[in-house]
């Protein structure tokens, strides 16, 4: 056993190698590792189908796993029923109960525990407060809009005080305006009521602007974990920089301590690891263009998005890339359709993987 | 050309109505007919058709019989028929597909060929003729009919609610009691009401099953039929339709029609 050099570090839950196999050709979730402190608000992102709605559900007990564990505050509670994990469950679909008002769906939890009148009132009230619904408690569901229903959910789950706050995209029935707003009245709840969150989304803005840490889920697997600068800055494969965010991916060549592409030296400060085919991320808006270098390209395409001008360049050995470019920059000038230019970007903003 | 259109298309809906309502209303008129035999116009208005259904020994006797299988049949299509509509919709069985399928046959079945079938169980067994037979015989028809309703209830809920509650600390029948009941309360009154009404029109499986000493409504009206037709046979009739027209208001009343049998 490996002693934690930082103890103080204190890993509230821990989930463990969790798996979950449907018998398919692969596992949903495959040895899915990763700890979360107390108070913590964790993003678990990736695309559909890459196992966070089936991680979720394993931590609710709605699904057994079919190995690893989940444990909070040193309780494993892998195997535990629902009904056993005082957890807090927001369905994307909100699941309130429609035959009951607004105050007993949040009432609901608290009953069951045996709470009693004056305290439930009183509890029920002040989670109605936090989300800003104590002018509703007596209407019923369905008298209320998408974004009232979503934070009754929300009230519902957090006034039993749960170990742990689990959101499945709960943001993805709302409209536009309505979905940045919750956006922010979400994390300013959990702020301050401090629950530790787990928030399962598709949607990396969602992801990058609310969550403290992101776990990146790929394939059933872990792709990455770490707070959102991290994750954009230094993703640790080429899915995590594909799917936070754009970037353009190259294949590369590493040799000596210097990377080519098309056979043409780049700028490059870690071009460690092995020798050999590799594959060279960088972000559009890290690519400028000069008049003149080693790495030619021709202007293909320039698409005007506002605040800057998405250029498509194709390289000599006919590789394509983007260049988000400032309108009036001195780049903006080189990038006529046709012109063949250099390409450059600053060591440090060039990530390389083995392929 | 809009306007002839929707001319043409309400005088459809009117043709149509009128098709399933003529013969109904023909019916009503003749049931306060003073003559001694069927017929239109009748030829002088009385109630004493009405009076003759009602102080006539036989029919009263089958319709007591009717309406007390009628309820037990209700009853326990609901009471067998809920925990396997639950069964065949939220857990995971073998044969679970199978079973969907087959639930449905005695409708596919010619009601007769069932009819011969359950008197010969029947029979050996000593059920002919009592009301427990009767009961079994109409559970057969009306099984599928509930299981398929409160299947189709069942399913439209979800299982997100049901998962929320558990989720709060609710058991699962904590959840059961407090979640699903009462949101099935609409498929619940549809299918017994319309356990209830299939059973107490029911005539092809009774007709096998009944004997001298316990009769139903409809088979003593067919009986009847058989060799007289008198004014007596459209009071019958209007009985029949005001009790069946008595449980869809009583629906409609409690949880809405559209509710209950829609989606």
């Amino acid at each position: 056993m490996t002693l934690h050099t930082d103890m103080t570090a204190d890993p509230h839950i821990r989930i463990d190698a969790l798996t979950f196999d449907y018998g398919g050709a692969r596992p949903a979730v495959d040895r899915l590792s990763f700890d979360i402190r107390k108070g913590e608000f964790i993003g678990v992102l990736g695309p559909s189908g890459c196992g966070k709605s089936t991680t979720l559900r394993m931590f609710a007990g709605l699904l057994a796993p079919t190995a690893g564990s989940i444990t909070i505050g040193g309780r494993d509670i892998s195997h535990a029923p629902p009904w056993e994990r005082n957890l807090g469950l927001v369905f994307q679909s909100y699941a309130l109960f429609p035959h009951m008002t607004v105050a007993e769906n949040v009432a609901f939890g608290l009953k069951l525990r045996k709470i009693g009148k004056e305290e439930t009132r009183a509890r029920v009230a002040e989670a109605l407060r936090a989300v800003r619904l104590d002018a509703f408690a007596a209407r019923r569901p369905a008298e209320l809009s998408g974004g009232q229903q979503q934070r009754v959910a929300i009230a519902r789950a957090i006034v039993i005080e749960p170990e742990i706050l689990l959101l499945d995209e709960p943001l993805s029935n709302l409209d536009a305006r309505l979905r940045d707003e919750m956006r922010f009245e979400l994390r300013d709840i959990q702020t301050r009521t401090g629950i530790t969150t787990l928030f399962v989304t598709h949607d990396q803005q969602e992801a990058l602007t609310m969550c403290d840490r992101i776990v990146v889920m790929n394939g059933g697997m872990l792709e990455q974990i770490g707070t959102p600068a991290e994750i954009y800055d230094r993703p640790a494969s080429p899915f995590v920089a594909n799917f936070i965010g754009r970037a353009n991916t190259l294949k590369a060549r590493v040799a000596g301590g210097r990377v080519t592409v098309d056979g043409q030296p780049v700028p490059a400060s870690e071009a460690t690891g092995a020798n050999g085919e590799a594959l060279a991320v960088v972000r559009p808006h890290c690519v400028r263009l000069l008049a003149d270098g080693p790495l030619k390209a021709r202007v293909l395409r320039r698409v005007f998005v506002g605040s800057m001008i998405e250029t498509e360049l194709e390289l000599e050995g006919g590789q394509r890339l983007i260049a988000d470019i400032r309108p009036g920059d001195p780049d903006d000038a080189l990038a006529h359709v046709g012109n063949i230019v250099a390409l450059d970007w600053r060591g440090a903003d060039l990530r390389v993987f083995g392929a | 050309m809009t306007r002839f259109l929707s001319l043409l298309v309400r005088a459809w809906v009117f043709a149509v109505f009128a098709a399933i309502f003529l013969p109904l209303c023909l019916i009503f008129v003749i049931s306060f007919s003073g003559d001694a035999y069927l017929s239109f116009p009748p030829t002088s208005w009385s109630t004493r058709w009405y009076a003759e259904v009602l102080s006539n020994g036989g029919f009263m006797q089958g319709l007591r019989n009717s309406a007390i299988i009628a309820v037990i049949v209700a009853f326990l299509s609901l009471a067998l028929g809920l925990p396997a509509a639950y069964a065949l919709v939220r857990m995971e069985f073998p044969g679970r597909r199978t079973i969907q399928t087959l639930i449905l046959m005695p409708l596919v079945l010619p009601s007769m060929m069932l009819g011969l079938g359950i008197l010969m169980v029947f029979t050996p067994a000593g059920l002919v003729a009592t009301f427990p037979g009767l009961v079994l015989a109409h559970l057969v028809m009306t099984l599928p009919f509930s299981v398929r309703i409160l299947q189709t209830s069942l399913a439209n809920l979800g299982t997100d609610v049901e998962q929320a509650a558990m989720t709060l600390g609710a058991t699962p029948v904590q959840t059961f009691a407090q979640i699903t009941l009462p949101r099935l309360v609409p498929g619940i009154v549809a299918s017994s009401a319309i356990a209830a009404i299939m059973s107490f029109d029911e005539i092809v499986l009774s007709l096998f099953l009944v004997g001298p000493r316990l009769t139903t409504l409809p088979v003593a009206i067919y009986r009847y039929v058989e060799d007289r037709t008198d004014p007596m046979v459209a009071v019958l009739a209007v009985l029949l339709i005001v009790v069946s027209l008595a449980m869809v208001l009583l629906i409609e009343r409690t949880v809405g029609f559209t509710k209950a049998f829609g989606k």
